[in-house]
């Protein structure tokens, strides 16, 4: 099956016809344009990491500002007041992350391939079984209890993991890709050659496929990551909660009396201490929820645009 | 095609199947605890014929013929650093007592709700759970979440029937039966304004004149000018129409239509929207709002009005009063004596207040025998009340007499939810209170307006369409009318027609009947 | 041994199939056995995540008491959908909820691909990296996050345009949050800017993934740029185009509650242009606190999304059965 790549025509590298190019006007209109916007993109993040800066005072008298008058750490003085707490927490949060999207690539991936073979008979009816729970789901209650009564995964490591392992929406976009970029002529070759299904899809489909595997673990990334849900349904032991529900947990507490005007006078009421975290606080938390997945990101896209570049070599 | 069919026929009925199965788990009675807490079901996974006696056996050697049991309480608030210890204490006293010891399980505020759905849903085992009317206790005792309390009340809370004011069981009676323990706290309800003293002494203003809210008016108008850096009145909602300071009574929720007036004795049930009241507050909403004496994010804005007053930022607020408010809003803000409180309404005792804080028993209480004579310890046990309230004497605070001061281990354990448990009277006062609080508290509890609505729960089940179309409307139009933000004399009109729209009448009628039946009843 | 389990699970559940099919069921298995057995993690997944729940589908037609369980909670027929119809909310709700996601489903497609189209063309590998990069952070932030950052910018007490750049430029300010006619612009904006990143990569995995070849011989052939993108790039990258729209509309009846509510701070004055399904419902369960209205609602919305969704499939494949979802 080597000979099944290398039959094909030499391979290039996407841009290396020097013929074809933009020319350089063009290539410059371009770039500002993607200046513009990346700017566009950047300074709303930067207004955050200024504001979980400043001190709260300041931002209550001069309204939010892109250059602090004073700079003030405070905010973010949770950090090191439980540091252990953040560490572990960020601890389970990237073991959750690691795995879960180690095992979700391969388990779509493995399941996007045979619902893109035409000659499958059943493949319609296996795409409609994962499209189908796209639309249709039983809701918080009774899958609460599939997990709490029927599997005992409360409080596991597993109950972060396993509810988003299998997202539909990257299925059925892997399986569009499968069919579109690998060609069913170079499958057929190999066939011909005589391997089997198993080496035709790991040593032909997936190295073909490098791009979409590369996106899909990278979206699946940051859903383990950013995920703080299935912590504050499933974790009861406050210490195993991943880095995002620890720092979002006091956002929502803010949501929740905000929006319940009841409760909040109630509480009021009763003289109980209702008060919510500063702004400054509040995007330092945030910060600290997205500061390491922004820095991991330059990491991941080393290997995901050479996935792009590698799956561009073929021929 | 037709195969396709017959195999959806065939994956369809093992789902069914499988749904019964775990359905019939989801109901099944006290089997299976979840596997969270006490380690008391030793294995026992299928369902039993319904015996609860924990497998563990008697060796526990306390000192009562108890068979030892781990108790759980849940209760909405911030996990602690030092729960564990003061847990360690509270069960050197409860093993004494009653043979038990206690699991603290506090959920945050965001995550409440969800979880208490869950575990209600699931039928995984608890004990003590807080509930309140205001956060669904009519809900979840339709549900079953909850044991009728009357005979246990008789047999293992003598403490509190003794202790509690009649008022406050009598007022948080659903259809007559009791689904919560109230706490022992204030029962009257009054509203008022909070306002900064230093900026009153600081621009001469005369306090001392204000009996209304339309007295304010000339008092704003020269904080505005004296000291434009602070808002004159800071509102997130409500403001003057407040159920609190208009003396509504919402007879239950307090987001369905239709009230009673609490300091009358009409029973006749309005929409407070058609009520002269409403429609006064409103114009002087309007007008202080359109003079700039209000925030101008009222209507959104997500902060509390004790972010405010530790930033200094506002000059009054208007807040449900009980003595001592102004320097609890104070300390809380790290302002102590800063601030002033005015009561600007007759006091008044209604199902808002009897209601607002209880202690109900789970219907998955493997021993809810036991539950009680907590409860009724909470009432009544003056050490263990302060150790779960304050923490560990010497550690967490140090005492003179009644009077505790922090330490520096303070923040380590202040769940601050002494008002969620038992009796609030048997608490000692911080050092940054009034010593006479609770004396106080007495004495206002006397001589309160009883509303003709206490202990009357509104069901809303009859007409849970309309409520849900109602909530839509009110959420549209109630913040930004209440609090000046738009102008009522064009969208007060608009508002009514689109809560008629929506079913108000069908539901004030059915709160009438219920009401009726309620009054005639007693 | 284990592919021996899988073939006999999978064959006996279909026995009765076998003989109506002309290539015979067991025999599409046996050729195909693999195919099961690599499919099968996933689909034990899939069927405790999402199979095994669906049974409370059925709670939006009872009225739950778990004390009794949910399946024995009476039977309430269409009750809980009825709220869903009462008011004229109902097709302001309806109206906003599809207006603005066939929006953004149009948003989501033409942007993203052109700009990943742009990307593409970037002779400076280094500095479409970093467009890439930096065009992907909006995703990564919450709608939480978001809805602060926003009220850092509009907020009428301390916004950074009604406090620093309006009285720079003597525009006055604006109660924002009051202002109904903004809202159909801003929500489509944030909505791009959130996903644009999203979208722009699996579009630029698409086009890296396509063939040189054809676009060598069209330069040879003399098509210039414009010329290879609408003739060459558009057309190879129509099945990926459909599925993607395809998928969401099957989510049009659903609208991303946190945009509505987070980011308008749900603020009633706005609701004429912010009020969709999702918040309503939400509005609707913090009141009543009844399981099964807001799983009538969910229900509704899977219904009326599947509907679309087969009809849209079915004209897809009258066109091209190629790229038919299903």
């Amino acid at each position: 099956m080597e000979a099944a790549v290398n039959a094909k025509p030499k391979a290039k590298l996407s841009g290396a016809n020097p013929k074809n190019i933009l020319p350089a006007w063009a290539q410059w209109s371009v770039n500002i344009v993607f200046i513009l916007y990346s700017l566009l993109c950047i300074i709303p993040i930067v207004l955050l990491v200024m504001v979980s800066f400043s001190s709260e005072d300041v931002v209550m008298r001069e309204g939010y500002k892109f250059i602090p008058s004073v700079f003030d750490t405070s905010a973010y003085d949770f950090l090191f007041e439980d540091f252990r707490q953040v560490a572990r927490s960020y601890g389970i949060t990237v073991s959750v992350t690691v795995i879960g999207t180690v095992l979700s690539m391969v388990m779509v991936a493995m399941y996007a391939y045979p619902i893109s073979r035409r000659d499958f008979p059943h493949a319609r009816f296996f795409t409609f079984i994962v499209f189908f729970t796209m639309l249709f789901g039983g809701g918080l209650v009774p899958w609460y209890l599939v997990y709490v009564q029927l599997l005992h995964l409360k409080d596991t490591l597993w109950v972060l993991i396993m509810p988003l392992l299998i997202p539909a929406f990257w299925v059925l976009v892997t399986r569009t890709f499968f069919a579109t970029s690998v060609p069913s002529a170079v499958l057929e070759s190999a066939r011909i050659d005589g391997a089997g299904e198993v080496r035709i899809f790991f040593q032909i489909v997936m190295p073909l496929s490098l791009p979409v595997l590369a996106t899909v673990a990278l979206f699946q990334t940051i859903t383990y990551w950013n995920d703080w849900f299935l912590s504050l349904v499933y974790i009861t032991k406050n210490e195993n909660v991943s880095i995002q529900y620890l720092m979002y947990k006091t956002m929502q507490n803010v949501q929740y009396l905000a929006q319940n005007s009841q409760a909040m006078q109630a509480l009021q009421q009763a003289g109980a201490y209702v008060r919510f975290p500063a702004e400054t606080m509040r995007m330092a938390m945030a910060v600290v929820g997205i500061g390491p997945i922004v820095l991991a990101y330059p990491f991941f896209q080393k290997y995901f645009i050479k996935g792009l570049t590698v799956g561009a070599v073929k021929g | 095609m037709k195969q396709r069919k017959k195999r959806l026929t065939v994956i369809f009925t093992l789902l069914v199947a499988v749904a019964l199965v775990i359905s019939a788990c989801g109901g099944g009675g006290n089997n299976n605890g979840g596997g969270s807490g006490g380690g008391s079901n030793g294995g026992s996974s299928s369902d039993g014929g319904g015996s609860p006696s924990p497998s563990s056996g008697n060796d526990g050697g306390g000192s009562s013929d108890l068979p030892p049991y781990e108790l759980s309480l849940y209760y909405p608030g911030t996990p602690q650093k030092d729960e564990k210890v003061v847990e360690e204490a509270i069960n050197k006293i409860l093993k004494e007592k009653i043979n038990a010891t206690l699991d603290i399980v506090p959920i945050e505020w965001g995550a409440w709700d969800d979880r208490m759905n869950l575990m209600i849903a699931s039928r995984e085992k608890a004990d003590i759970i807080f509930t309140a009317q205001w956060n669904g206790h009519a809900v979840n005792v339709g549900k079953g979440a909850f044991l009728e309390l009357g005979d246990l009340l008789q047999k293992h809370g003598q403490g509190i029937l003794e202790t509690l004011d009649p008022a406050f069981l009598e007022g948080a009676k659903i259809n007559g039966k009791n689904y919560g323990v109230p706490t022992n706290k204030e029962l009257a309800a009054a509203g008022g304004i909070v306002y900064d003293k230093t900026i009153a002494e600081e621009l001469g203003l005369d306090m001392s004149s204000v009996k209304t809210p339309q007295d304010l008016t000339p008092i704003l108008e020269k904080v505005k000018q004296g000291r434009p850096d602070v808002v004159p009145v800071w509102s997130n909602g409500g403001l003057f129409n407040s159920h609190f300071f208009a003396n509504y009574d919402f007879l239950g929720d307090g987001t369905i239509p239709g009230a009673i007036l609490k300091d009358m004795d009409d029973t006749t049930v309005k929409p407070v929207e058609e009520l002269d009241r409403y429609k006064e507050y409103l114009a002087l909403a309007r007008e202080w709002y359109q003079k700039g004496y209000i925030n101008k994010d009222a209507a959104t804005t997500q902060q509390s009005s004790n972010d405010i007053w530790q930033a200094r930022g506002t000059f009054m607020t208007v807040e449900p009063m009980k003595p001592g408010k102004a320097e609890e809003i104070a300390s809380a803000a790290s302002r102590s004596g800063e601030l002033e409180q005015i009561i600007m309404t007759s006091k008044t005792v209604a199902t808002s207040e009897t209601a607002g804080s209880m202690l109900a028993i789970s219907s998955t209480s493997e021993d809810p025998e036991r539950a009680m004579m907590f409860i009724n310890l909470l009432h009544t046990d003056k050490e263990l009340n302060n150790l779960l309230n304050f923490g560990i004497e010497g550690v967490h605070y140090t005492r003179n007499g009644e009077i505790i001061s922090p330490t520096d281990k303070t923040a380590d354990y202040s769940p601050g939810s002494a008002w969620m448990f038992g009796n609030q009277f048997l608490n000692y006062v911080w050092d940054s209170e009034d010593p006479e609080k609770w004396n106080k508290f007495r004495e206002f509890n006397q001589n309160a307006h009883v509303s003709p609505g206490l202990g009357f729960v509104f069901n809303s089940d009859p007409v849970k369409s309309e409520v849900g179309a109602l909530a839509n409307v009110i959420e549209q139009y109630q913040r930004a009318l209440e609090t000046g933000s738009v102008d009522p004399d064009k969208v007060l009109p608009e508002y009514l027609n689109a809560l008629r729209a929506a079913g108000l009448d069908k539901v004030v009628q059915e709160k009438q009947r219920q009401f009726d039946e309620f009054l005639a009843s007693k | 041994m284990a592919n021996h389990a899988a073939e006999a699970i999978a064959s006996a559940t279909d026995v009765p199939e076998v003989k109506t099919r002309k290539p015979s069921f067991l025999g599409t298995v046996r050729k195909y056995w693999i195919f099961y057995l690599m499919m099968l993690p996933a689909l034990v997944i899939l069927f405790f995540n999402n199979y095994l729940p669906m049974f409370g589908i059925l709670i939006a037609f009872k009225k739950v008491n778990y004390q009794i369980g949910i399946w024995d909670s009476p039977w309430v027929g269409f009750k809980n959908f009825e709220y869903l119809f009462l008011t004229k909310d109902a097709w302001i709700i309806t109206r906003n909820t599809l207006a603005y996601n066939a929006l953004f489903i149009v948003l989501n497609l033409v942007f993203p691909l052109a700009f990943a189209i742009l990307l593409n063309e970037l002779r400076s590998k280094f500095m479409a990296k970093l467009h890439q990069s930096i065009m992907f952070l909006p995703y990564i932030l919450s709608y939480v996050v978001i809805s602060y950052l926003v009220y850092g910018f509009i907020s009428p007490e301390h916004g950074y345009l009604n406090k620093t750049l309006f009285p720079l430029l003597g525009i006055e300010e604006i109660n924002w949050y009051f202002e109904q006619k903004v809202w159909p612009w801003i929500l489509p904006i944030i909505n791009t800017w959130k996903n644009m990143g999203y979208y722009a990569v699996i579009y630029l995995a698409a086009i890296v993934g396509l063939d040189d070849e054809l676009y060598e011989a069209a330069t040879i052939d003399g098509a210039n740029k414009w010329q290879q993108m609408t003739r060459i790039t558009v057309p190879l990258l129509t099945p990926i185009i459909t599925i993607m729209t395809l998928l969401q509309i099957g989510r049009i009846f659903n609208a991303d509650f946190g945009l509505f509510y987070l980011v308008t701070r749900d603020s009633g004055v706005l609701f004429p242009v912010t009020n969709v399904i999702d918040t309503y419902v939400y509005r609707t369960f913090l009141t009543v606190g009844d399981v099964g209205m807001s799983s009538a609602a969910g229900l509704l919305q899977s219904v009326v999304g599947f509907v679309l969704v087969y009809f849209s499939n079915w004209v897809v494949r009258r066109i091209n059965s190629e790229n038919a979802l299903f």
